[in-house]
């Protein structure tokens, strides 16, 4: 054994303990900004795990897309929402907590045994460090032209729906008498163009005004 | 192209001369590459930040840092000297595990970045194929730091400052990554030493500069934007956040922020010197003017000082554009965050989508100009 | 689609606009780069003060009548005047007068009524203490005479602005001889 070799199972030791110790913290942590953080931790060892494979390209779109962008918009999610709650103790607790143990070890055990009873075939060929990234570019606009076309389409829907969602531009000019409360399918949030006629603070000048006159606009908030 | 010259080999070739097996002399040479950069990038910073305080008194014509040392250069490493020196609080209700991890964090991937730039042929850590796909990957790992440093610091401002710093990384890092693929695009090639040598046929007349003159503007936006220059401070707006995610650091911890912010702009400026500038190569080509003086230019002297302007072209190259960005801090007033959003997300986007498919566009018509 | 591509030229040309503005800008702060500084380095350099300055303000404890006059005339009635009427000479004998610069606010209304001319404004205008109330200045203290940026001998006297040839902001190195813009005060006089 070498001096390479050695170096490269003593980093793949590391990162493996790394990543199920950075596993079990996301799972067992009580504070989920913790668990949060712990799961960038398992990711950056997965991307460690994918160079010690040669796969410098999968590593790095490994940190680019899930370090840097799907774990940075979990903790988002989880510092804008801000809400503590106290979680009430649950009944059977603890046979909750073994039925899950149970389930997760049957799947782990179900897993192990597929790594182990699949007869892998060994790639004899050499990893193609240099020119992966053209190889990936033409395995996905050739034979995985379908599967790549078709993410996109999803991200293209998620986007939309995101705008949809952003965007709601819809403002009633007349107060309709059903509709002085917003109902369960609206946010509680003020329209946009009330925000612009009323902003720097005029909120509650606004508010003072006798509200009899039927050409208001919907103050949902009020 | 001739192959300059090449240390690594000639070091391990030295040592396995002296009896040591081929693996420890390369174990040995490993480390060297990195502490050399890892020194330059901290004098560098120390560099920026006299030059930052000196350009700045210019421009406000007053005189700056004058007392400590000549022209007050010693001035950085009083202040280095001052935050090792300071007592480091963890204020008493912060988480203190996240709030020493958020600075290291935020450290650690612009030193690690330095891997990838090059300053000659040969005077670079590693040719990835990567490239320069590894400091955009890098650089998204920041943002987890600073939300880390804002949260743990359980202060409103810190919390809010992080959030913004991490909205205004994520948002920028899409137009920037954007114009980074139109000059992959031209190069055929991740690596920085192929996008180099791609510029490097006709002096300064093929740099990218002028075949990319949109993705160069819109990476030094998102460039500034990323490192929280001062158009795009808002993280840091002192009248708004006291100092955003760094108000309740101290000592060597807001030190880490301070050098990060610093390495981040010296390494932005490096790497838009070496996608858009011509890296190392000089404005007249070092072949031509070897030519026209009939010299040979594998001649070991030449090759030597073929290094030495390789390195000091990159150099000034990217203080170059650390001035511009020192002048931009003077010049523009800061945004607004939704008008930060608006340009990163309505204009910058949008025309850097334009771009990368007129650079698309125009290699599939011009493939001799536009990389075949 | 006319109308569409409208609004993009539109927008386009706003754009190069706003990027024109950011290059004018530009070579502004690029054109104060090469000018010289204005700094005075503090303790080594002052600027003199202008005749008009609105210092310290100096009182002279023999000329004053007790008339108040300047404590009617103070935005804040600051002045202390204690005295008492002297039933020998029939006549009102100061004992004590104070002025308290932590809240003057240097108006220089007290001087302009005084009718003795008894107060007076001075150029000093170092009245940093450790303690507040180490500005409240008794009449030992008003009557100490100023201190002048000329006399130091570890000072470099700066001319200010006003004491500046014309077309000249910058004090340094200025050539022997060089007199103000205008007239001086005693030339004023002669006329």
């Amino acid at each position: 054994m070498n001096l390479a070799e050695g170096v490269q199972i003593v980093s793949f030791c590391i990162l493996s303990l790394m990543m199920i110790g950075a596993a079990l913290g996301v799972v067992l942590f009580e504070n989920i900004v913790y668990s949060a953080f712990l799961l960038g931790g398992v990711f950056i060892s997965i991307a460690g795990l994918y160079i010690l494979l040669n796969a410098d390209f999968v590593a790095t779109a490994q940190v680019l897309i899930y370090v840097g962008a799907v774990n940075v918009l979990i903790l988002f999610a989880i510092m804008l929402v801000n809400k503590r709650e106290d979680f009430k103790p649950l009944p059977n607790r603890l046979l909750r907590q073994v039925t899950t143990g149970l389930v997760c070890f049957g799947i782990f055990a179900l897993l192990s045994t597929m790594v182990l009873a699949t007869p892998w075939a060994f790639s004899t060929a050499p990893a193609a460090a240099e020119s992966s990234i053209v190889i990936i570019g033409e395995h996905l606009f050739s034979d995985f032209l379908l599967p790549f076309e078709l993410a996109s389409v999803l991200l293209l829907m998620a986007m939309v729906g995101a705008i949809v969602l952003a965007r709601r531009e819809y403002i009633p000019d007349e107060i309709l008498p059903g509709l002085t409360r917003p109902s369960g399918l609206t946010l509680p949030e003020r329209p946009r163009e009330l925000l612009t006629l009323t902003s720097g603070g005029k909120g509650d000048l606004r508010n003072q005004k006798p509200a009899s006159s039927t050409k208001q606009p919907i103050d949902t908030n009020a | 192209m001739n192959p300059g010259i090449d240390l690594q080999g000639t070091f391990i070739q030295t040592l396995r001369d002296l009896g040591l097996p081929a693996g420890a002399a390369k174990a040995i040479w490993m480390p060297l590459p990195m502490f050399l950069i890892i020194i330059g990038a901290t004098v560098g910073v120390l560099v920026v930040v006299w030059l930052e305080r000196k350009i700045s008194a210019a421009v406000q014509q007053r005189i700056g840092p004058e007392f400590a040392g000549p022209l007050g250069v010693l001035q950085p490493v009083a202040d280095g000297l001052k935050l090792v020196f300071k007592e480091d609080i963890v204020p008493a209700k912060s988480d203190p595990w996240l709030f020493t991890l958020g600075p290291i964090l935020v450290v650690i991937p612009v030193f690690l970045s330095y891997l990838v730039v090059p300053f000659g042929q040969n005077l670079v850590i590693t040719n990835l194929s990567v490239g320069i796909f590894l400091w955009i990957a890098l650089s998204s790992i920041a943002p987890i730091g600073l939300l880390m440093s804002g949260y743990a610091s359980n202060n409103k401002y810190s919390l809010l400052g992080g959030l913004r710093a991490a909205a205004q990384s994520i948002s920028y890092e899409v137009p920037m990554a954007l114009s980074v693929l139109a000059v992959v695009l031209m190069s055929n090639s991740l690596s920085t030493i192929d996008i180099v040598q791609q510029q490097s046929h006709y002096g300064i007349l093929s740099w990218n500069v002028w075949r990319q003159p949109l993705g160069f503007l819109i990476f030094w936006i998102a460039a500034l934007a990323e490192c929280e220059r001062l158009p795009f401070d808002l993280p840091e707006a002192e009248e708004e956040l006291v100092a955003g995610y760094q108000t309740e650091y101290a000592g060597m911890k807001f030190g880490l922020f301070y050098i990060g912010s610093y390495v981040n702009l010296v390494l932005s400026s490096l790497l838009v010197a070496v996608l858009y500038l011509g890296g190392w190569e000089t404005p007249v080509p070092i072949e031509f003017v070897g030519g026209l003086l009939g010299l040979n230019e594998t001649s070991p002297w030449l090759q030597v000082i073929d290094a030495a302007l390789g390195i000091t072209m990159t150099v000034l190259k990217a203080y170059f554009l650390v001035f511009l960005a020192i002048l931009l801090r003077w010049t523009l007033p800061r945004v607004r965050i939704d008008q930060l959003l608006n340009l990163g997300w309505k204009f910058l986007l949008p025309v850097s989508l334009v771009n990368l498919l007129l650079t698309a566009a125009l290699k599939l018509a011009f493939p001799f100009a536009f990389g075949g | 689609m006319i109308k569409f591509l409208k609004q993009v030229g539109d927008y386009a040309k706003e754009a190069v606009q706003s990027a024109r503005y950011i290059g004018q800008g530009l070579s502004v702060t690029f054109d104060h780069m090469r000018r010289r500084p204005v700094t005075v380095q503090y303790p080594y350099e002052k600027l003199i003060p202008s005749e008009r300055f609105r210092g310290r303000i100096h009182f002279e404890f023999d000329k004053c009548i007790s008339c108040e006059v300047c404590v009617r005339v103070c935005p804040i009635n600051l002045p202390v005047v204690d005295w008492e009427f002297d039933k020998a000479t029939k006549k009102k004998k100061l004992n004590h007068y104070s002025i308290d610069f932590g809240v003057c606010i240097f108006c220089g209304n007290c001087v302009e009524y005084c009718p003795t001319n008894c107060l007076s404004m001075t150029e000093e205008y170092e009245l940093s203490t450790y303690d507040r109330h180490m500005l409240n200045y008794d009449s030992v203290a008003l009557g100490r005479l100023p201190y002048k940026v000329m006399d130091d001998p570890m000072v470099t006297p700066l001319r200010e602005l006003g004491y500046l040839p014309k077309g000249i902001t910058e004090p340094h190195d200025l050539p022997a001889g060089s007199r103000r813009a205008g007239a001086r005060p005693e030339e004023i006089l002669e006329k």
